[in-house]
């Protein structure tokens, strides 16, 4: 690699640039400060500003970074700079920001306020992970990505360490994570056996020559699918979201739900984007290459994933366990955008993401503003919050409507999308399981709301009040949900500027 | 048969059997020394295959680190005191199920499946190949690698320290 | 190269992982857990270099190198969590530890 290409290379890179400075100037910053510990919180805060600067500031570029190869013959790089990665850069870098003024007010957090610099460290791991899984378009760092997420997540599930299901949930975590990365490496072996590259651009040149073992390429891509359908927490690989989203710290399980997933679903929409499809005909479908079955597999498993989320959360008792199985939901929903398989679909899905970071960093907020004070998630320990605790109870009734998918709320646009993408691409039976899903789904939604309104409280509760940074943080995330529930076409028209995915 | 195919057998057969003891010991201690043979014996493959560095790494990552690190595990996990370290099994039925079908799909991929290969040149030490591609085109996965790394120092620490009362 | 045949070391490869899977479905201690988890890493590495060396290519060696690297990062972090648990409950076993239903 000459002089001239790595600087090139370098400029494309500068928010993971950044945020590796700033990963190390926390952790010098955790050593010399070692007595104030308040810095920490703004060191983190001023490093992802900036980070976020560089992102925005990448909006219009686009380009190949660390390409390998000699002089003569050069491949596509490691690492692909568009829009569609700087969307989700920046959802990343929200839900961060937003993830730093949650730990500010969270007493979980400040129990541990000596070891606050390792818990900066850790979630910047996370999000350097999360930026590289984006915009990965080589095996090796797909991997590599992967398990940098994976490894100051399955830390941070447990690093309270106040109750035992802390380390419970991380141990948990690790062992499904370790043997889903594993899974994902075997397959990614054997993509590398049969076409001698871990180049994803270079694997779609090469797929498209007729006599490929399909079988071994399909089994190769089920398994590397193990590895990403783990951190999107798709059906058959979710096994460990309850557990690890009741266990962790309600910080980092917010984290998860939004930005963990949404890198798993750039990762998962790229991977099939660069390495599966052909050409995208004139209304904006794309046309796989006949190697493997994508849409069946996709709309098998999103079906599967949305119905056992919705049916499982039906009986849940524990708000944090209700949320995440409702997440398992919501990963469901938005596999269907994918399913479709066009730019439509596409544009639809980051949509619905856009939203989705709103109103589930919203749910999560209030219901640890609740269990700050109540020091609880059960439902039951909801009872008459709707009046003594009037606006917090209102503004967890507006995020889970939005869940629920009901106008006038940002989720509704989200979900009208979706279902006009489906039946645009004459999907209307997924359509319609996926609308008797929401009506699910609606119930157990509506049942913490008649628990905070109609359920009379066996004892007195006093009022939860939240402090004035806290209620400005509950209103930054609820005002844009009726915003983008009524004036969405700046939503829509971001995301169908953010719909390139650099292909060949 | 050749001394190349002796060797093959000889190290296929170390690394098998002692993978097996290793899932199937009752006993934790036992079953973390067969781990040693089977790093061994995949790293007798490594040399054969002409991969000589990666099979130096593999004995000074996995015997020398990994496995000391399980042995600590081993060791801090088990009281002195209490010396049963026999370990059980659960659900070995559907397990076995799932793996034979898995098995059965793995290797007929394995065998069946057409691998692009190259034709065989005579095997050149790989070192001086490696270390130029780390610092040149996998530069990037490498500096990356190191930030993995303090990541999960910090982790290790964060998570294993006692918490002062 | 050598007379065997690439399938031989493939299918090698493939019976390890196998008894890596075994060892994480059935086995309830989380250390045993951890050492299944190597094999099948070991697995996979094998089937890189068999693939790196029949392809004349050394990207394969260049991605186990970085997959070692890897997989003691886990172990490190794996052992941490463990004793973090064991120091709450003195168990190691996957089983026992039920606050959550397994």
């Amino acid at each position: 690699m000459e002089l001239s290409n790595l600087s090139h290379s370098l400029n494309l890179l500068l928010p993971e640039l950044t945020l590796s400075i700033a990963l190390l100037v926390l952790v010098l910053f955790d050593l010399i400060f070692h007595h104030d510990k308040k810095i920490i919180s703004y060191v983190a805060l001023i490093g992802l500003l900036a980070t976020g600067f560089f992102v925005i500031n990448q909006f219009s570029l686009s380009g190949f970074a660390f390409s390998t190869g000699n002089e003569s013959y050069r491949n596509f790089g490691m690492i692909t700079i568009d829009s569609f990665g700087s969307f989700f850069k920046l959802i990343v870098i929200v839900a961060s920001v937003i993830i730093v003024f949650f730990s500010l007010s969270s007493d979980e957090i400040k129990k541990t306020s000596e070891r606050i610099g390792e818990y900066y460290a850790l979630i910047f791991g996370m999000i350097l992970g999360m930026l590289f899984m984006i915009s990965a378009t080589d095996l090796i760092l797909i991997y590599l990505s992967v398990e940098l997420l994976s490894l100051s997540s399955y830390v941070l599930a447990g690093f309270t360490k106040l109750r035992e299901r802390n380390s419970e949930a991380s141990l948990k975590y690790m062992i499904y994570g370790s043997v889903s990365s594993g899974l994902m490496l075997f397959g990614i072996s054997l993509v590398y056996g049969m076409t001698g590259t871990t180049n994803l651009y270079m694997i779609n040149s090469l797929i498209q020559i007729p006599h490929l073992n399909l079988f071994t390429f399909s089994f190769a891509m089920i398994l590397i699918f193990a590895g990403i359908g783990y951190k999107i927490s798709s059906a058959p690989f979710h096994f460990w979201t309850p557990d690890v989203y009741e266990g962790a710290p309600i910080t980092i399980t917010a984290f998860l739900s939004v930005a963990s997933k949404a890198a798993g679903f750039a990762l998962l929409i790229r991977f099939v984007k660069i390495t599966f499809v052909s050409y995208i005909d004139t209304s904006g479908f794309w046309q796989l290459i006949h190697v493997f079955d994508w849409k069946t597999l996709i709309v098998v498993i999103s079906i599967f994933t949305m119905t056992l989320g919705n049916f499982s959360a039906l009986w849940q008792d524990n708000l944090k366990r209700m949320l995440a199985y409702s997440s398992i939901a919501h990963a469901g929903y938005i596999m269907l955008g994918l399913a479709v398989l066009s730019n439509q679909g596409l544009t639809a899905m980051l949509i619905y993401f856009a939203v989705y970071l709103l109103m589930n960093l919203g749910a999560f907020l209030v219901v640890m503003l609740i269990a700050n004070k109540i020091n609880s998630e059960e439902i039951d320990d909801y009872d008459g919050l709707g009046y003594s605790s009037p606006f917090l109870a209102a503004s967890l009734a507006i995020f889970l409507i939005s869940l629920t998918g009901l106008p006038p709320t940002a989720g509704f646009i989200g979900k009208l999308y979706l279902f006009v993408a489906l039946v645009d691409a004459n999907m209307i039976g997924l359509a319609v399981v996926a609308l008797l899903n929401t009506v699910v789904s609606l119930y157990y939604y509506v049942r913490v709301l008649k628990h905070m309104y109609l359920t009379k409280p066996e004892t007195a509760i006093p009022e939860i009040k939240t402090s004035k940074p806290n209620t400005i943080l509950v209103l930054v995330l609820l005002i844009p949900i009726f915003i983008f529930g009524i004036y969405f076409t700046p939503l829509v028209d971001l995301a169908k500027g953010c719909i390139t995915i650099l292909g060949l | 048969m050749s001394l190349y195919d002796i060797i093959f057998y000889l190290f296929a057969a170390i690394t098998i059997l002692s993978g097996f003891i290793v899932v199937t010991s009752k006993n934790i201690v036992y079953s973390a020394f067969s781990l040693l043979f089977t790093f061994f014996g995949v790293a007798g493959i490594y040399v054969l295959l002409g991969a000589d560095f990666i099979a130096i790494v593999q004995i000074l990552v996995y015997v020398g680190g990994i496995l000391i690190l399980l042995l600590f595990g081993v060791m801090l996990t088990n009281k002195i005191t209490n010396v049963d370290i026999r370990t059980g099994t659960i659900h070995v039925l559907p397990g076995a199920v799932a793996v034979g079908v898995l098995m059965g799909l793995l290797l007929s991929a394995m065998v069946w499946t057409e691998w692009k290969t190259q034709p065989s040149e005579t095997p050149v030490t790989t070192t001086v190949t490696l270390g130029r591609l780390l610092i040149t085109d996998y530069i990037l996965i490498f500096e990356l690698l190191g930030i993995l790394l303090l990541i999960a120092l910090i982790g290790a620490a964060s998570i294993a320290r006692r918490e002062q009362e | 190269m050598t007379s065997i045949p690439m399938e031989y070391y493939l299918v090698l490869s493939g019976f390890m992982f196998s008894v890596g899977i075994v060892g994480v479905l059935i086995r309830r201690n989380a250390i045993v857990v951890f050492m299944s988890i190597e094999l099948m890493l070991n697995s996979a590495n094998l089937t890189l270099v068999t693939f790196s060396s029949y392809l004349g290519n050394v990207t394969g060696q260049v991605f186990v190198f970085f997959v070692m690297t890897v997989a003691a990062a886990e172990a490190a972090v794996g052992l941490a969590i463990i004793i973090a648990i064991f120091r709450n409950k003195l168990t190691v076993d996957i089983d026992k530890i039920n606050i959550f239903k397994w």
